[in-house]
């Protein structure tokens, strides 16, 4: 009987340190050889994802992980580490890991330009981070109750201007994607921000919930994490914010075509290092990222979890941040959401 | 009729090879944890779901769910071979179980326990299947204020059922509470209670405070106990002959009807359904007299009420995102760690990964019905590991665990910090189930109360103004008296049974 149970123990055993084995990054510390930058990368590299699994900036990571993994022959995993609203991963992967190219911040509006511009003093800025490529973008988009009484988006506008205190809409924070949406279309119509209210929400699905369910009169998110409540009727999208109608609701019209000039908030998300990190390094990402937005594959990946490829190099890339964190600044500082 | 298209192609889903290796592993580990003396559900989810985080959602999710129903499989051997509980929900299978172990009949009562687990199982996920959609569909008209009062109900309800004072209960409630608010704040994007430690600034990760509570807690009370392994009964068959199986047909369903329909109350743990299922047969019984010394009906009724009140539990859970104990709360972070937000979106967003889940947890429970009965001897021998070889693997187990779930060493700290908190709330007597549902609970009852005043732009009355809030108002003061009266009830039975306070799980 001993015999059974010590056999059952060590398989035991054998399973957790298997299983713990391969679910976890190795903090080697960089020897000399690992700072050859010709070699690189020569281990594993980790994609730090400030936001919890299964939201955009994760499902988007997972596949340029993949992506790099068969390109480079090292293993590229996504390391999760969310909390504070996406600042906690941030810092982690800007401040304290080492900048020798083996730690990569999986960046997004949020943990950048809008942080910064929500912030008086804020713990980490555009500075901090060595923009590497822009890899995808999302469409944002305006729903409200199926049965509303707002047909299209003008419809909407109108009444706002007449009922700017009757206006509700969840956001994820009052320095969140949502906020900045609402604001920039407010400030475009005229409409004083601090009579609207917003309500607080945990993530697109429960603003979802909210207005399908007409708790709250307005949702502001991307067109793939409204999808499935539109695709089922529980919401209606009344316009998309970009150049052209979104594949995913062709029978939806831009703000555009609506008669709304200049409104620019969009979803993106990209990859940036530490400051110190080596050029070479930046240069040889870059390129690969470049040639990773041309693969199939890749394109088909991203049109499963609803975001479009969206390539920028790294200098194209910095300067759209710093102009998206001025006028996101200015418009804080007007609507009083810079604290 | 679409639910039933869902679940059918769930089924083709978890019939795939690693799937079902899947489902088998959980339900494995489960019954393990489950068997270990001292380790209930709550914590065999705790330590190990951290190492479910390496698959991909629904395989995750699904194995979790099988620790889970597992679990609640192992605690009956354990009570029935040496007469210790694992957690109080198990106390009435200890009443009859032992004595017939004692007779010799050990292998019988734990063939009816594990079969009416199975048919209370399936029983309660039928349930699950025709009811879940339909409440996902209503949920929607659920905004801020009506969750806000639903989880006041569970919380006061909760609080009175601890088994202990509700003044001790509400002060727990209260530091965990306390514990959730760290971080940063829902509304205002600003940290709190971080004492300018950027480290405390993400808050406390749940798991870890669980896991300290619940394993390193577990640990440290083995080491002041020198704990020594019970000789447990002989097993001699396994099986449940013709006339058992006749006398436990009718506790098993009746058992599993009121443990179900009692289990979607928020609120209602499996210790209350299963005293009731015993109290139950023994006042329907021809000869009371036999229960306590050794009726098989005392073994059937209270085992199927419990599983069928921990399937019943997955209704407020998944269609609502309301836990309504322990291990679900557990099972809840779990889906959010999988970037899964259960509530009324979750049909709608991750159908088929719901249906998947489910599908699995039908497969699960014939599983468990197979591994049970013929192995009932090894799993017994498992009672008898020594405690020096259980420590140190669950102490290693939990810091690996913390550390997982955001790769931080800082929450291994918490983990810890907080296996010597609970250490010293079981030496002071202290309950820890209203802590944990408050640490749970608190971030999303504060955020439906912020919400409701956001929309009511600060008027307080917006609870009584909502005609669904105000029934669950006037719900909740019904409800509370009820429970109150359930709880001296179960209160007095569990001293009368072991002659001393005991939590409830």
């Amino acid at each position: 009987m001993r015999k059974v149970l010590s056999s059952v123990f060590s398989a035991l055993l054998l399973l957790m340190v298997i299983l713990t084995g391969c679910s976890n990054d190795t903090k080697e510390t960089a020897s000399v050889e690992d700072k050859k930058v010709n070699s690189y990368p020569a281990r594993q590299i980790e994609l730090v994802v400030p936001f919890a699994a299964g939201g955009g900036v994760d499902l988007a990571a997972r596949a340029v992980g993949e992506y790099l993994s068969k390109e480079w022959g090292q293993p590229v995993v996504v390391t999760n580490k969310p909390g504070g609203g996406g600042i906690i991963g941030a810092q982690y992967a800007l401040k304290e890991a080492k900048a020798d190219g083996y730690t990569v911040l999986v960046n997004n509006n949020s943990t950048s330009t809008m942080y910064e511009a929500g912030n008086s003093n804020p713990t980490l800025t555009a500075k901090d981070n060595k923009f590497v490529s822009r890899i995808a973008e999302g469409t944002l988009a305006y729903a409200v109750k199926s049965d509303s009484q707002f047909n299209s988006f003008k419809e909407l506008s109108d009444w706002v201007k007449k009922n700017p205190e009757k206006l509700t809409w969840a956001s994820v924070g009052p320095a969140g994607f949502s906020a900045f949406g609402v604001a920039e279309w407010l400030d475009s119509i005229g409409v004083d921000y601090k009579k609207t209210s917003m309500v607080s929400s945990e993530g697109s699905s429960d603003s979802a919930a909210k207005v399908a369910g007409g708790h709250v009169v307005l949702a502001v998110h991307t067109v793939g994490e409204l999808y499935s409540l539109a695709e089922s009727g529980k919401i209606k999208i009344l316009a998309v914010q970009s150049a052209k109608r979104s594949p995913l609701f062709p029978e939806v019209p831009t703000v555009e075509e609506e008669g709304f000039k200049g409104l620019t908030v969009k979803w993106w998300t990209g990859l940036s290092f530490a400051k110190g990190t080596p050029d070479e390094i930046i240069k040889k990402w870059d390129s690969t990222i470049a040639k990773m937005e041309k693969d199939e594959q890749f394109v088909k990946e991203l049109e499963k979890v609803k975001l479009q490829p969206s390539y920028l190099n790294a200098e194209e890339f910095t300067k759209a941040v710093n102009k998206e964190k001025d006028s996101f600044t200015k418009l804080a500082e007007k609507t009083g959401i810079r604290k | 009729m679409e639910s039933i298209m869902y679940l059918l192609h769930g089924f083709s889903e978890v019939l795939t090879p690693f799937n079902l290796l899947i489902v088998v592993m959980g339900s494995l580990l489960g019954t393990l944890v489950g068997v270990l003396p001292g380790l209930g559900p709550t914590s065999a989810i705790a330590i190990l779901l951290p190492l479910t985080t390496i698959l991909e959602p629904a395989q995750g999710i699904m194995m979790m769910a099988g620790i889970y129903y597992g679990s609640m499989y192992g605690g009956s051997t354990t009570a029935i071979l040496m007469n210790i509980p694992g957690e109080a929900s198990s106390v009435p299978t200890t009443l009859d179980g032992y004595p017939l172990a004692k007779m010799g009949r050990a292998g019988a009562a734990l063939g009816v326990a594990a079969i009416g687990s199975f048919i209370a199982g399936i029983i309660g996920l039928i349930g699950l299947v025709l009811f879940a959609p339909i409440l996902a569909d209503q949920a929607l008209k659920f905004g801020p204020p009506e969750y806000f009062t639903l989880m006041l109900i569970a919380l006061f309800i909760l609080f009175n059922l601890t088994g202990f004072s509700l003044v001790k209960s509400i002060i727990m409630g209260l530091f965990g509470f306390l514990i959730s608010l760290v971080g940063i704040g829902i509304s205002s994007g600003m940290p709190r209670f971080d004492f300018g430690v950027d480290a405390i600034n993400g808050g406390f990760e749940m798991i870890s405070v669980i896991i300290g509570l619940f394993a390193i807690t577990e640990v440290l009370k083995g080491l002041e106990e020198k704990r020594v392994s019970i000789n447990h009964q002989r097993i001699k068959n396994a099986y449940p002959n013709k006339e058992d199986m006749k006398k436990s047909f009718s506790p098993i369903l009746r058992g599993s009807l009121l443990g179900f329909f009692l289990g979607i109350l928020p609120g209602v743990s499996a210790t209350i359904t299963s005293f009731l299922s015993y109290d139950l047969e023994r006042k329907v019984s021809k000869s009371p007299e036999k229960f306590g010394n050794g009726a098989i009906e005392g073994v059937a009724g209270p085992e199927s009420a419990n599983n069928a009140t921990s399937s019943g539990g997955f209704i407020p859970l998944l269609a609502l995102g309301i836990p309504a104990s322990p291990p679900l709360a557990i099972l809840l972070a779990a889906l959010m760690i999988y970037g899964l937000t259960p509530g009324p979106v979750l049909f709608e967003q991750n159908s088929q990964l719901v249906w998947t889940v489910i599908a699995s947890m039908f497969i699960g429970n014939i599983i468990l019905l197979i591994l049970n009965l013929p192995l009932i001897g090894l799993w017994a021998k498992l009672t008898e590991v020594p405690f020096g070889i259980l420590g140190p693997v669950i102490l290693m187990v939990s810091v690996i665990g913390a550390y997982t779930v955001r790769n931080s060493m800082f929450d291994v700290v918490v983990a810890i910090t907080f296996g010597i908190f609970g250490y010293l709330f079981h030496k002071f007597q202290w309950p820890l189930i209203p802590f944990v549902l408050c640490l749970v609970l608190g971030p999303k009852m504060e955020s439906s109360f912020i919400q409701s005043l956001e929309i009511s732009s600060g008027n307080v009355l917006i609870f009584f103004q909502r005609p669904i809030s105000l029934t669950l108002l006037l719900l909740a003061g019904f409800l509370m008296i009820i429970s109150i009266m359930l709880m001296k009830r179960t209160k007095k039975r569990i001293i009368q049974e072991t002659g001393e306070q005991m939590e409830f799980s």
